[in-house]
């Protein structure tokens, strides 16, 4: 099996802890239901990545260099 | 409804059924009687015109509320359903319920665990916002895999349901001929063997021999138990499918014993939506406001169609009372029963399928409830989102190049017609008096007035004069459109925020709308009849919003690629390309000539002279309109390098690439840096100064302007020719089995490609040649390097070669069977004979090439035409889709329920049109810092103390700074 994480194409997905996520939550003042949302069984995520984790995508922009989304892991 | 004018807050909306005793309660009158007015006009008392029900006629008063109409909203009647009745709405739930729960003690078929898990598969799912139906739908699929109720245990059946409004439960029951079954099944299937004996069946069962022989004889119905030893024992099936229909009351019954906390785990709420009120027991009936009756000229009453549908449901309605009463036969009763469910259907809904509409006497089907909602002309899509509005006007519209691209030429009878409120003051007083002594018809004149105390008076010829004294600061006065006021502009279909812009009124003579040629790109208007829509704005608010946000030159930039979408077009490029490519010499008259509809008054310095005469470039007087510091180089489209120094065009062609819309670079960089005032500027005088240079040259289009010499024709002749002798070599080959195919292609796909090639390639040869014997300065050439209009494709095909017509694609293929016409023998392979077109436009078409050439053109069209329907479908999804999302003020995108779309606008935060990049050059950042800086601050030291070079002087308590920066204060005590 291809690892498709491991492909340039695929931005680094890392796993939140508790205090880095309610950061996150307290910044843009939402629960975490309201974060966009990604599926488990995506590619993309990490092995450790769990439902109900939040995991940070860090994308290359072409205007900001770097785009830092947050997703919700849903079943 | 006492107090229904006066505005509330909404907080929150709740969706759920109706209790049917809440419509008794909000019921104004029960409704017993099908007749609507008495032999003297007057409403009848519990009819269904019922004057409780409100009032349509002015000057009445509301029997339940004392208002007149206009105020009065009316109120709703009830009628008591002789029999309840389904409610079509909700048949698919009423399904649901029925599978889900149990026939015998209506509970959800779902043990505790099972239950618990739906609870909770609910709650996340109502958390991250989903679907609930997905859940629910699988409980309800849970549910009904039980054989059994978990709670009592009682066998369950399969629901059935017949659409629109019936229900079946069927059950397995004994066949009526089980005697003989079971007999044929003793019999041995081969001869040889002994059939069953009666002893050995009642052996293997556990029956009775005499009861055995009782069944047999078909005395004696089996038992359940016996049923199923039989049918074990002889491997048969003794039952048969029954369908036994639930009548609506049974429906009833049935749903009134689910529990509460049942209905929960399927995601109802109980308190606010029971299921047994979705089976109608009492009908609302809508207030007479709802379905006014219009008196015709002849002084008949004719009703609205609501009203017709409730008088069937009334009759029907007391026939079955009377029936029932006078003790009809079942079979009677269900029939009305059947009819009545389908007058209750068919007035919620009259476009069920699988039931017939109900029809108006004069067959035109009933425009009930769900009509009245649904689809493009329904109140949401018809009288909610959209509606007519007042102060708009629409008429053609057609060119004027001596506007402003900021201006709309407004025909001085829409502009007496619709009108401004201007509230007048001691600083315009004589200003309104002046326009009130007009009149309604004089041009800066006004309509009505409105004196302090509210009174509204309309303005006429007669009394304007004595009005107009009577002005007093504090009226109102609701005067004409004048120059200068800004009004919103627009053109269908609008697609782009661009097609939706303000200008400013310059009032004019005749009758069309009048627009610069350059606000044609951004409207996508053109002049062959188009017609456009003009609002007046009614208040400050939104004239001053309009104004800063919506203003034409505001728009120059567009936010789909954040270049300019208004600039030079058609005629204006081939003008600066006339202008700019050789660098004509004018005269001192000539160039005033050109720059007399721009800002420049005074020449700059001659070029040189001529003759003694001092004479001046086009380049010169194309800089003339440029700012004095601006520094750009960029390729045009005729392929030259323009290169600006100080404001100067140095070198290079003003083309489509360097003023036009899309994308013009000079205008362009104009927008970006030097803001959108500039460019507007720029773009009005660029458009002027070309249309002046192309009148000076003159610039005209004739057919002998494609006609090329015959020794160039004999060249295209020749190269077609040869053309058509490969084509015939690659056939030969073809048919010898020698053609290779190339990868991926079948043989044939492979001939198709090489002769498509081939004759490709003798079109472009034939434009070539076609090209060599064009000036550089032909018209058509011109207008095709400068970007203008048109290109070399369709030089080449006027003048050298129309070539290959195509349809879906491939070679002409159809038309008879092997051949596309009967000119040509079957399977000929051959150029001619698919379609390519040897002769130009010029030179003209034979009839089978104009055949050809007729059915590709027609693809063309018929493209364009579903194009539209099926982008303009999509388009609507897509807005739709997206029509909740807003970027906040913390710069995320969310929807309504403030879920993330977008944790920053674009995931970069940036608008388009606020943006420049290039990829070869970058963005010198540094040098544009600088330029704000100088332009800001008129000191060095401000600027310096901006930068933060030089410390703001401060009259803060020395103890300030040591609080708000707490190391200082550390190192203090550590002194200590």
């Amino acid at each position: 099996m291809v690892d498709v994480s491991q492909h340039e194409l695929v931005p680094e997905h890392v796993v939140l802890d508790e205090d880095e996520l309610q950061d996150v939550l307290d910044e843009y003042d939402i629960d975490r239901t309201d974060l966009p949302k990604i599926k488990r069984t995506d590619p993309a995520l990490p092995d450790e990545a769990e439902m109900g984790n939040v995991v940070k995508i860090i994308r290359e922009s072409r205007t900001t260099d770097t785009a830092v989304v947050y997703r919700l892991v849903v079943d | 409804m006492a107090s229904s004018q006066t505005p509330k807050e909404i907080g929150e909306i709740d969706f759920g059924l109706m209790d049917p005793e809440e419509y008794r309660d909000m019921s104004a009158t029960k409704i017993i009687t099908a007749d609507t007015y008495d032999d003297d006009g007057f409403p009848i008392d519990m009819g269904l015109m019922d004057p409780r029900l409100g009032v349509i006629d002015p000057g009445l008063e509301c029997k339940t509320c004392g208002q007149h109409s206009g105020s009065c909203n009316g109120h709703f009647g009830h009628i008591e359903l002789a029999a309840p009745v389904i409610h079509v709405g909700f048949t698919k739930l009423i399904r649901r319920l029925l599978r889900g729960t149990c026939r015998e003690c209506a509970r959800l078929c779902l043990t505790e665990d099972e239950r618990d898990e739906f609870r909770g598969q609910l709650d996340q799912t109502r958390k991250l916002g989903r679907d609930l139906n997905d859940v629910t739908k699988a409980a309800i699929r849970q549910a009904r895999k039980k054989d059994r109720c978990p709670f009592c245990g009682e066998g369950q059946f399969d629901i059935q349901h017949e659409k629109p409004t019936t229900y079946y439960e069927v059950q397995q029951v004994l066949t009526s001929e089980y005697s003989q079954r079971i007999a044929a099944a003793m019999q041995p299937d081969d001869d040889d063997d002994e059939p069953m004996g009666r002893e050995a069946l009642a052996n293997e069962t556990g029956i009775e021999l005499s009861r055995v022989n009782q069944i047999l004889s078909g005395e004696f119905r089996p038992r359940e138990s016996d049923r199923k030893a039989l049918e074990k024992a002889l491997d048969i099936d003794l039952t048969e499918e029954d369908m036994n229909k639930l009548m609506p009351s049974d429906i009833r019954d049935w749903f009134e014993d689910i529990p509460d906390e049942d209905i929960e785990v399927l995601g109802i709420s109980a308190d606010k939506s029971r299921p047994e009120w979705m089976i109608l027991t009492v009908l609302p009936v809508p207030p007479v406001t709802a379905r006014p009756s219009i008196t015709l000229d002849n002084g008949q009453r004719s009703e609205d169609d609501l009203t017709h549908k409730l008088v069937d449901i009334i009759r029907i309605n007391q026939r079955f009372m009377e029936n029932r009463e006078a003790g009809a036969p079942q079979l009677i009763i269900e029939d009305l029963w059947e009819l009545l469910q389908y007058h209750v259907t068919t007035f919620m809904d009259n476009e069920i399928s699988g039931t017939p509409p109900a029809r108006h006497r004069s067959g035109r089907p009933l425009k009930t409830l769900s009509q009245r909602l649904k689809g493009k002309e329904g109140r949401f899509r018809g009288s909610l989102s959209g509606k007519r509005v007042n102060f708009s006007a629409r008429t053609v519209i057609s060119p004027d190049p001596t506007l402003s691209l900021n201006e709309v030429g407004v025909p001085d009878r829409v502009a007496t017609e619709m009108t401004q409120t201007m509230n007048v003051t001691e600083r315009n007083l004589e200003d309104a008096r002046r326009y009130v002594s007009n009149g309604p018809e004089g041009h800066p004149g006004a309509n009505y007035v409105r004196r302090p105390d509210g009174r509204r008076l309309k303005v006429t010829e007669k009394n304007c004069e004595e009005l107009a004294e009577k002005v007093e600061a504090g009226w109102e006065v609701n005067r004409h459109l004048i120059d200068g006021d800004i009004v919103v502009f627009n053109r269908q279909p609008s697609l782009h925020r661009m097609s939706i812009m303000a200008h400013e009124v310059v009032v004019m003579p005749y009758k069309t709308f009048r627009l610069n040629t350059v606000v044609c790109p951004p409207y996508n208007a053109d002049f062959d009849g188009d017609e456009m829509n003009m609002h007046a704005l009614q208040n400050e608010e939104a004239r001053a919003e309009a104004r800063v946000l919506m203003r034409v030159q505001e728009q120059i930039l567009s936010p789909r690629m954040g270049e300019n979408i208004i600039g030079a077009i058609q005629d204006h490029i081939s003008g600066t390309y006339l202008l700019t490519h050789d660098n004509p010499h004018f005269n001192e008259t000539q160039a005033l000539d050109l720059l007399r509809a721009t800002r420049i008054d005074e020449l700059p310095e001659e070029a040189g002279t001529e003759d003694g005469r001092p004479y001046w470039t086009g380049r010169q007087l194309f800089s003339e309109l440029l700012p004095d510091d601006l520094n750009l180089e960029f390729q045009s489209n005729t392929g030259d390098t323009v290169v600006i120094e100080d404001g100067q065009l140095l070198e290079g062609t003003i083309d489509e690439d360097g003023v036009g819309a899309f994308g013009g670079e000079v205008v362009d960089t104009l927008a970006k840096v030097y803001g959108e005032t500039r460019a507007r500027i720029f773009i009005n005088e660029v458009a002027t100064l070309a249309m002046r240079s192309i009148m000076h040259f003159g610039f005209s289009i004739g057919i002998d302007d494609e006609t090329i010499p015959g020794a160039a024709q004999d060249r295209i002749d020749e190269t077609i020719g040869d053309a058509y002798d490969r084509v015939q070599e690659l056939i030969e080959t073809y048919e010898a089995g020698e053609l290779e195919s190339l990868p991926g292609r079948t043989v044939d796909e492979t001939l198709e490609m090489k002769i498509m090639q081939t004759l490709g390639k003798a079109r472009d040869n034939a434009g070539d040649i076609a090209e060599e014997h064009f000036e550089d300065d032909n018209p058509a050439v011109v207008m095709a390097n400068s970007g203008a209009r048109g290109s070399m494709l369709n030089l080449t095909q006027m003048a050298g070669c129309v070539g290959q017509q195509a349809v879906r694609g491939t070679r002409i293929n159809r038309g008879y069977e092997d051949r596309t016409l009967s000119h040509y023998k079957p399977d000929d392979l051959s150029a001619e004979a698919h379609g390519f077109v040897e002769h130009s436009y010029t030179g003209g078409l034979t009839p089978r090439e104009f055949f050809f050439h007729a059915m590709g053109g027609r693809e063309g069209l018929v493209d364009t035409a579903v194009r539209t329907s099926k982008s303009g479908y999509l388009q609507r999804r897509l807005i739709n889709a997206l029509s909740e999302l807003e970027t906040q003020y913390d710069g995320t995108v969310r929807d309504t329920s403030d879920t993330i779309v977008q944790f920053e606008f674009g995931e970069d935060g940036t608008s388009p049109t606020k943006v420049a990049y290039d990829d070869d050059h970058g963005i010198d950042v540094d040098q544009i810092a600088d330029r704000v800086l100088e332009a800001e601050f008129e000191s060095d030291d401000s600027k310096a103390e901006f930068l933060g070079d030089k410390a703001r002087p401060t009259n803060l308590s020395e103890h300030g700074e040591a609080r708000r920066n707490p190391d200082i204060l550390s190192e203090v005590e550590s002194d200590d």
